[in-house]
């Protein structure tokens, strides 16, 4: 996504998205690389385990394959970055790790453990009412209402129309989806 | 007959109707707000459509498909901001054109445009691919084998930015394809003794994750961004404008079909190059390039179009896809049961014929929900990020979990989005992880089959390479992307001459 103000030209832009110069190192970049040079390492040396050099066709053959490569072109990528200089003009907290993208996360981490003993539509509500208030900063009121709106048409069109299966939870989902066939199919029945 | 009868499947079926008019309507709004791509709502579909029939769910994707290549346009023209990265070339004269009152002009030619290199994209894979996967049952498992990397090369290398982490991000893709039970031999591949990994790693988790939580996370930088609006009249061309535009519209499209049927290569691609190519055949544009040309809203509109019907020719005839969203379309034709590939056109020609129908019928509803609901697309547009972030968030988990009922699923899910935002932030392209991905196995098998049939012996290997003209060409194409994308050979070269340089000046 590009500054609404700025031509998008590839050529001038970083293939970094969002943010980010050609040329310049970001904060954080060298670690990162890092990170995924020693990973690629381990998953090269997981992928030895598998079957050696047992054999061209074995199954291990592929897997060392690739992890070689990924090693070379990690190792080739940290290379580069370390000899760039770094970006002055950006910070961890500003451009790479900001508050929202921090406390999103957490809240994304929360939901995915509290969404089967809570159910679907507890969860869901939860989330979309903190992110929304916190995102967007309205009044409770104004919150509460299209959060509920969001979460009712998301409801209607998976549960109902696409009939995907959600941890139900605490809330009596059955007779609900009863009342609410029922409801639909009031005059044929 | 058949193919006749099969082509006409969705226009005499209201339902699959409805459901690809619906697709296509989802489409151009998903395609137009910034934020929300054509990838991330095809990925997060796959898991809904999941328990359905393979038709319904095949008609709403294509739907979807279709006009959200064309909606990336519209946030281009309007606000600069290319909604789909094939609407890059788009906003270079769509935006001058808006901010010069012409908005609707520039919208009405764009949608025209689209549906003209739509169909012609359409009728090229409706000669091509019959044909196409006729030559494909001669194509030996090396084949397989060179086309899967270079597809997934092609999207490294061209999808923007550094070589070495296309590559890397692709052998990651293969890599992460191969976790879990190998299907011939049973062995454990990269499971960690961890029972969990033994059956794999969702696709459909790790698309979710790396095109929907890692696209809402990096949005959250430009929450604070207000939408722009827009002042936008009369729609709809005069049948003079469009003649105009014809012969150009004729040739874009050509280039759109053929780089779409590159295996790797897309709308994106296709785009910039039809507008470098307007550019260059148009001798008196009425206003310069980058100033608000007609052309240069021609070109790339009729390319990215006419590129999807080029996409679906290596992806239906060879199992190949195209970019990234052609990946998510074959990871959805596995899902259902279908194999694309040379059989899938002999086995289910039904299926081809009913695909191409809907690319038709997709095409025809992206022209009416193109010139009409503009009101209403302005509204749509101007919702808030706040509010749209917190919703792709609570379908991508919804999304992943439904697949197989699974919270692991999620979890994987929030990993692979986590990891795929700092790939965003680092320049490391995504489009590769997943072709990868999904070629993997592909790539595996028929490695395998080929080393085995040459009896494990790599010299053997080479040698029935370079003695076939197809395998040949292949593996030269591949060759070809390392020496042109790499600084290897300038590197060698001002080594060579800096080395020279300083003999001379030490003497």
């Amino acid at each position: 996504m590009q500054d609404p103000n700025s031509i998008p030209d590839p050529a001038l832009t970083s293939d970094a998205d969002p943010g980010g110069v050609p040329d310049m190192r970001r904060p954080g970049e060298a670690v990162f690389d890092a990170v995924i040079l020693v990973a690629s390492l381990a998953l090269l040396w997981s992928a030895y385990d598998i079957s050696g050099f047992e054999a061209l066709s074995a199954p291990g053959t592929v897997p060392m394959m690739t992890t070689l490569v990924m090693v070379i072109t990690a190792g080739l990528v940290l290379y580069r970055s370390i000899r760039l200089p770094i970006d002055g003009r950006e910070t961890v907290k500003h451009d790479i790790l900001p508050f929202y993208v921090i406390v999103l996360t957490l809240l994304l981490v929360g939901y995915a453990v509290l969404l089967v003993p809570l159910g679907f539509l507890p969860t869901s509500a939860l989330f979309l009412i903190l992110a929304i208030k916190l995102l967007w900063q309205r009044s409770w009121l104004v919150t509460f209402g299209v959060s509920a709106f969001a979460l009712v048409l998301i409801y209607l069109v998976f549960r109902i129309v696409f009939t995907v299966l959600m941890p139900t939870g605490i809330v009596p989902e059955a007779e609900m989806i009863q009342w609410i066939r029922n409801l639909l199919s009031g005059g044929q029945a | 007959m058949d193919a006749l009868l099969n082509f006409f499947m969705v226009f005499t079926h209201p339902q699959l109707l409805l459901l690809v008019g619906l697709g296509t309507f989802a489409g151009v709004y998903i395609g137009a707000i910034p934020g929300l791509s054509v990838t991330m709502a095809v990925s997060i579909l796959i898991s809904f459509t999941f328990s359905w029939d393979v038709l319904p769910a095949l008609a709403l994707m294509i739907g979807i498909f279709m006009g959200g290549v064309y909606g990336g346009s519209r946030t281009a023209i309007l606000l600069n901001i290319p909604g789909a990265p094939s609407a890059i070339a788009t906003a270079l004269d769509g935006y001058p054109m808006a901010q010069r009152g012409e908005a609707g002009t520039a919208i009405g030619i764009t949608t025209v445009m689209s549906f003209f290199g739509g169909f012609v994209g359409i009728a090229a894979l409706a000669i091509a691919a019959p044909f196409v996967s006729g030559v494909a049952l001669a194509f030996q498992p090396r084949d397989y084998m060179l086309l899967a990397l270079l597809g997934i090369l092609l999207v490294g290398s061209l999808s923007g930015g550094s070589l070495v982490k296309g590559i890397f991000a692709g052998a990651f893709g293969i890599a992460l394809g191969a976790v879990g039970m190998d299907p011939l031999t049973f062995t454990e591949r990269f499971t960690f003794g961890v029972p969990l990994l033994q059956s794999g790693i969702s696709f459909v988790a790790v698309m979710i994750g790396m095109f929907g939580v890692s696209e809402a996370l990096a949005q959250l930088h430009h929450i604070d961004t207000p939408a722009i609006k827009q002042k936008i009249t009369r729609i709809v061309p005069s049948f003079g404008t469009i003649k105009k535009y014809l012969p150009l519209s004729l040739q874009t499209s050509s280039i759109g079909v053929f780089i779409g049927a590159l295996p790797g290569t897309g709308g994106d691609i296709a785009a910039l190059m039809a507008y470098d190519y307007a550019k260059r055949v148009t001798r008196k544009p009425a206003r310069p390039f980058g100033q608000g040309a007609i052309e240069g809203l021609v070109a790339p509109e009729t390319a990215n179009n006419a590129a999807v019907g080029g996409a679906f020719i290596p992806m239906m005839t060879l199992g190949i896809p195209g970019d990234a969203v052609t990946a998510i379309m074959i990871g959805a034709l596995f899902i259902h049961g279908l194999n694309p590939g040379p059989m899938l056109m002999i086995d289910r020609p039904e299926m081809f014929w009913f695909i191409v129908g809907a690319l038709v019928v997709a095409n025809v509803f992206m022209l009416i929900f193109g010139l009409t609901g503009i009101r209403l697309f302005t509204k749509i547009v101007e919702m808030p990020r706040a509010v749209l972030v917190p919703l792709i968030m609570l379908l991508s988990i919804v999304g992943a979990y439904a697949v197989n009922n699974s919270v692991t699923d999620v979890y994987w899910m929030l990993g692979f989005g986590v990891l795929g935002y700092f790939m965003r932030l680092y320049g490391y392209p995504l489009g590769p992880v997943i072709l990868g991905l999904i070629l993997s196995r592909l790539f595996d098998d028929n490695w395998r089959r080929a080393i085995i049939s040459e009896n494990e012996n790599l010299g053997a290997f080479f040698h029935g390479i370079f003695t076939s003209p197809l395998s040949m060409v292949l593996f030269l194409a591949v060759i070809w992307i390392f020496v042109s994308q790499t600084p290897l050979v300038p590197m060698i070269k001002s080594r060579l001459f800096a080395r020279t340089g300083t003999d001379g000046a030490s003497k």
